[in-house]
C-alpha cells in the first residue's frame, strides 16, 4: 500500500506544481505558504468555471478560515502554555496527565466544556443571555482580520485598518454589559459595571498611544505602518517604533492598556475568582463559557498583534541579513514574546483594586500617553540624532517622575486606624 | 436609480420617531435616547446629500457629520450627568415629578 | 441600493423598539442596535471613516453612557411607562404627524435640479484630514475646548457629594 500512496502523493505534488507553472505564479514559496489554501481553492473554482464572484468569495472564505484556524489552534496551545507557565512560576508542575506534558489538555478542556449542562437562570433573559457570548467572540475574530501577519499575508487589506480595529473593540464593551445584565443577578451586574468602566478608561491610553504612531507613519492602514518601520539605522538597528524615545513610552503604555483591555491580571478585577466569582461570566456554563474564554484569548492575540504592528515592526526581521526567513515567522515569534510577557506579568503582580485602577488610568496613563504625541512631533522635526534623543527622553521622563511621585504620595498606606479593636 | 429619496424618507421617519420619544417618554434618560435618534437622522441626511445629491466633489457633508457626532456625544455626557445630579436630589427620574423649582 | 433597502426597515424597527419599549434597558440596547446599523449604512454608502467613527463614538460611547446611567438610577418601575399609553400615544401622534407630513411633502416636491449621483464615490481620509486641519482649524479647536469643558464638567457633576456620613464607631 505504501508504494502506490507514494506515487499518488508525488503525482499530486507534480500536478499542483504543474498547475502553478501553467498559471505562472509561484505557488509555494516561504512567504506565500499561508496563502496556499486560498490559492488552491481559487484555482479549483476557476477550473470548474465558477463565476467570478464565487471565486473571490471562495478565496476570501478560505483566507478567513485559515486565519481563524491558525488562531484557534494557537488559543488551544496558549491555554495549555499559560497553565504550565503559571505553574512553573509557582514552583509546581502544570497539567501533565492528559497526554505527554499535558499536550492533550486543551482537548480535554474542550470535551468538558462541550458536554457540560447549559444552565440559564430563571431570572435571566434567555435571548440576551445567548447573544452575549456570540457578541464577544465576533469583534475578536473581526479584529484578527486586519492585522498584517506577513509580507503577503493580510487577510483584509483596509485603508482604515486601525480605526476598524478600535471600532470593533468597542463592540466588546456592549457585549460585556449584555452578558452582565442578562444574567439577572448581582455578581454579574457588578462585574459588568466594573469591566465596562475599566475597558472604557483604558481605551483612551490605547488609542492615544496609537495616535503618535499614526502621526509619524502618515497612514491609518496597518500594512503602511509596518512598511514605514522598514530600514535599519547604523546598518543593524531596526527602525521599529519601540526603539525611539516616544515609541518606547507609547509602546509600554500600549502594552499596559492592552493588559487592561483584555481583563488580564493585574487588571482582572472583573473576573477575579476570589473577588466576584467570575464577574460577568458567573451565570454561564458549558460552551457559552468556552466562548467567553475564546473571545478573551482571541482578543489578546488581536491586540498583541496590533501592538507588534504598531511598535515592534510587524513582520520586519530584526537584522538586515535575516530576510530569507519568511516574514510571518518573525511575526509569530514576536507574538510569542509578547504573549510570554503577558503571562509573566500575570504571575508576578497582584490584582489592582478598582479605584487604584481608575486612578492609574486617568491620572497616570492618559497624561503620559498625551505627552508622547508632541514628543513624537518634536522627534520628527528635530532630526533623529543624539540631541533629540536627549531632549525627547527628558521631556518624557520628567513628567513621569513627577506624576508617579505625586501619585505614590497620595496613595501611600496611612497609619491604620482600628475602629473596633484595640 | 437615485437612492436619495429613500434615505431622506428614512431620516424623516427616524427624526419623527425621536421626536415622539422626546414628547411621550417619562424617564429622562429615555428622552435622551430620542434626542440621539434625532441627531442621527440629521446626520443621515447630510451623508445622503453628500453622496447622492451633489454634483461636485466636496467634503462638507462628512465634515459636518464629524462635528455633529462629537457634539452629540458631549451633549449626551452632560445631559446624563445632570440627570444623575437631579436623581441624587429627588431619587426619581420621572420627569412628571420634577415640576417645581423648590428643591 | 439593495443594501439600503434591507437596512432602512431594520433601522426603523430598532428605533421603533427604542422609542416604544417599556423596559428602559431594552430600549437602550435597541438604540445601540439602531446606531450600529446606521454605522453600517454609512459604510455601505462610502463614508467609511464616518461609519467607523459613528460606531466608536455612538455605540461604544453614548450607548454605554446611557446604559450606565440606567444602571445607576435603576428605573425599575415600568408601570409608569406602560400607564402612559394610550393617551400619550394619541397625543404624541397628533404632535408628530404634522412634522412628518411636512418632511414627506418636502421630499416629494422633488429633488433639486442638479442632484446627481456619483460625484463623491468614496470618502478620502487624507483629504478629510487636510480639510479639517487646514481650513477648519478654529472649529476643531472649539470642539476640543468644548469636549474638555464637558469632560471636566461632567466629572464634577457626577461626583459623589463631598459630605459623607461618619463611619459607625469613630472614637
Amino acid at each position: 500500500m505504501r508504494v502506490p500512496a507514494l506515487i499518488a502523493l508525488l503525482m499530486g505534488a507534480f500536478s499542483t506544481l504543474g498547475l502553478a507553472e501553467a498559471t505562472r505564479q509561484p505557488l509555494l514559496t516561504g512567504e506565500s505558504l499561508p496563502r496556499l489554501p486560498q490559492r488552491l481553492v481559487e484555482m479549483g473554482l476557476q477550473a470548474v468555471k465558477a463565476p467570478d464572484w464565487l471565486v473571490s468569495l471562495g478565496g476570501f472564505a478560505t483566507a478567513a478560515a485559515t486565519v481563524v484556524g491558525v488562531f484557534l489552534t494557537a488559543f488551544a496551545l496558549l491555554s495549555l502554555i499559560e497553565r504550565k507557565t503559571l505553574a512553573r512560576a509557582q514552583n509546581r508542575l502544570g497539567p501533565n496527565r492528559a497526554g505527554i506534558f499535558g499536550i492533550l489538555q486543551p482537548v480535554a478542556d474542550g470535551i468538558k466544556m462541550l458536554t457540560k449542562e447549559d444552565i440559564v437562570p430563571t431570572k435571566a433573559e434567555w435571548f440576551l443571555h445567548l447573544l452575549a457570548p456570540v457578541l464577544i467572540v465576533i469583534p475578536s475574530i473581526l479584529a484578527l482580520g486586519v492585522i498584517p501577519y506577513g509580507r503577503e499575508w493580510l487577510p483584509v487589506p483596509l485603508e482604515l485598518g486601525l480605526v476598524f480595529f478600535f471600532a470593533v473593540g468597542t463592540m466588546t464593551e456592549v457585549a460585556v454589559f449584555i452578558a452582565g445584565w442578562a444574567s439577572g443577578s448581582k455578581f454579574p451586574m457588578l462585574g459588568a459595571m466594573r469591566a465596562i468602566s475599566q475597558m472604557i478608561s483604558y481605551e483612551l491610553p490605547l488609542i492615544i498611544s496609537a495616535l503618535s504612531v499614526v502621526m509619524l507613519s502618515g497612514t491609518l492602514s496597518l500594512s503602511g505602518i509596518v512598511a514605514a518601520q522598514g530600514g535599519y539605522h547604523l546598518g543593524f538597528i531596526p527602525a521599529w517604533n519601540i526603539l525611539t524615545p516616544w515609541g518606547f513610552v507609547a509602546g509600554v503604555v500600549f502594552l499596559i492598556a492592552a493588559n487592561a483591555e483584555s481583563n488580564r491580571c493585574p487588571f482582572d478585577l472583573p473576573e477575579g475568582e476570589s473577588e466576584i466569582v467570575a464577574g460577568h461570566m458567573t451565570e454561564y456554563s458549558g460552551f457559552k463559557y468556552a466562548l467567553f474564554f475564546m473571545g478573551e484569548y482571541l482578543g489578546l492575540f488581536a491586540i498583541s498583534g496590533l501592538g507588534i504592528t504598531l511598535f515592534l515592526g510587524g513582520w520586519q526581521p530584526p537584522l538586515p541579513g535575516l530576510g530569507f526567513v519568511p516574514s510571518w515567522i518573525w511575526f509569530f515569534g514576536k507574538l510569542a514574546v509578547v504573549i510570554f510577557f503577558f503571562l509573566w506579568v500575570r504571575t508576578t503582580f497582584p490584582r489592582i483594586r478598582i479605584d487604584q485602577l481608575m486612578r492609574f488610568a486617568w491620572l497616570c496613563m492618559i497624561p503620559i500617553a498625551l505627552l508622547t504625541v508632541p514628543v513624537a512631533a518634536l522627534w520628527q522635526y528635530s532630526g533623529k540624532g543624539a540631541l533629540s534623543w536627549l531632549l525627547c527622553s527628558a521631556i518624557l521622563a520628567i513628567p513621569f517622575i513627577i506624576i508617579t511621585v505625586i501619585f505614590n504620595r497620595r496613595l501611600a498606606p496611612s497609619i491604620r486606624q482600628y475602629h473596633f479593636a484595640e | 436609480m437615485n437612492p436619495l429619496p429613500l434615505l431622506l424618507t428614512l431620516s424623516s421617519l427616524l427624526f419623527v420617531l425621536g421626536l415622539f420619544a422626546v414628547l411621550t417618554r417619562r424617564n429622562a434618560i429615555l428622552i435622551l435616547v430620542g434626542i440621539e435618534l434625532m441627531l442621527n437622522a440629521a446626520n443621515i441626511n447630510f451623508i445622503a446629500f453628500w453622496r447622492y445629491g451633489s454634483a461636485e466633489a466636496d467634503l462638507t457633508g462628512p465634515l459636518f457629520v464629524l462635528f455633529s457626532i462629537a457634539i452629540a456625544a458631549a451633549e449626551a455626557a452632560v445631559g446624563l450627568a445632570i440627570i444623575l445630579m437631579v436623581f441624587r436630589h429627588t431619587r426619581s427620574t420621572d420627569l412628571n415629578r420634577l415640576d417645581s423649582l423648590h428643591g | 441600493m439593495i443594501p439600503l433597502l434591507i437596512l432602512s426597515p431594520l433601522i426603523l424597527l430598532a428605533a421603533l423598539g427604542a422609542v416604544w419599549k417599556a423596559r428602559p434597558v431594552h430600549a437602550a440596547l435597541l438604540l445601540a442596535l439602531a446606531l450600529a446599523m446606521v454605522a453600517v449604512l454609512y459604510l455601505t454608502v462610502g463614508a467609511e471613516f464616518i461609519g467607523l467613527v459613528q460606531f466608536m463614538v455612538y455605540v461604544g460611547g453614548v450607548a454605554i453612557l446611557i446604559v450606565f446611567a440606567l444602571l445607576i438610577t435603576r428605573p425599575g418601575d415600568e408601570a409608569a411607562e406602560v400607564a402612559r399609553r394610550p393617551s400619550s400615544l394619541v397625543m404624541g401622534l397628533a404632535c408628530v404627524a404634522p412634522v412628518l407630513g411636512m418632511l414627506l411633502y418636502a421630499i416629494s416636491k422633488g429633488l433639486p435640479v442638479e442632484a446627481a449621483e456619483g460625484a463623491n464615490p468614496k470618502l478620502p481620509v487624507e483629504a478629510l484630514g487636510r480639510e479639517l486641519f487646514e481650513n477648519s482649524v478654529p472649529a476643531v479647536l472649539a470642539v476640543g475646548v468644548l469636549l474638555t469643558a464637558v469632560l471636566i464638567g461632567a466629572a464634577l457633576f457626577a461626583r459623589e457629594p463631598a459630605n459623607k456620613p461618619e463611619p459607625p464607631a469613630s472614637r
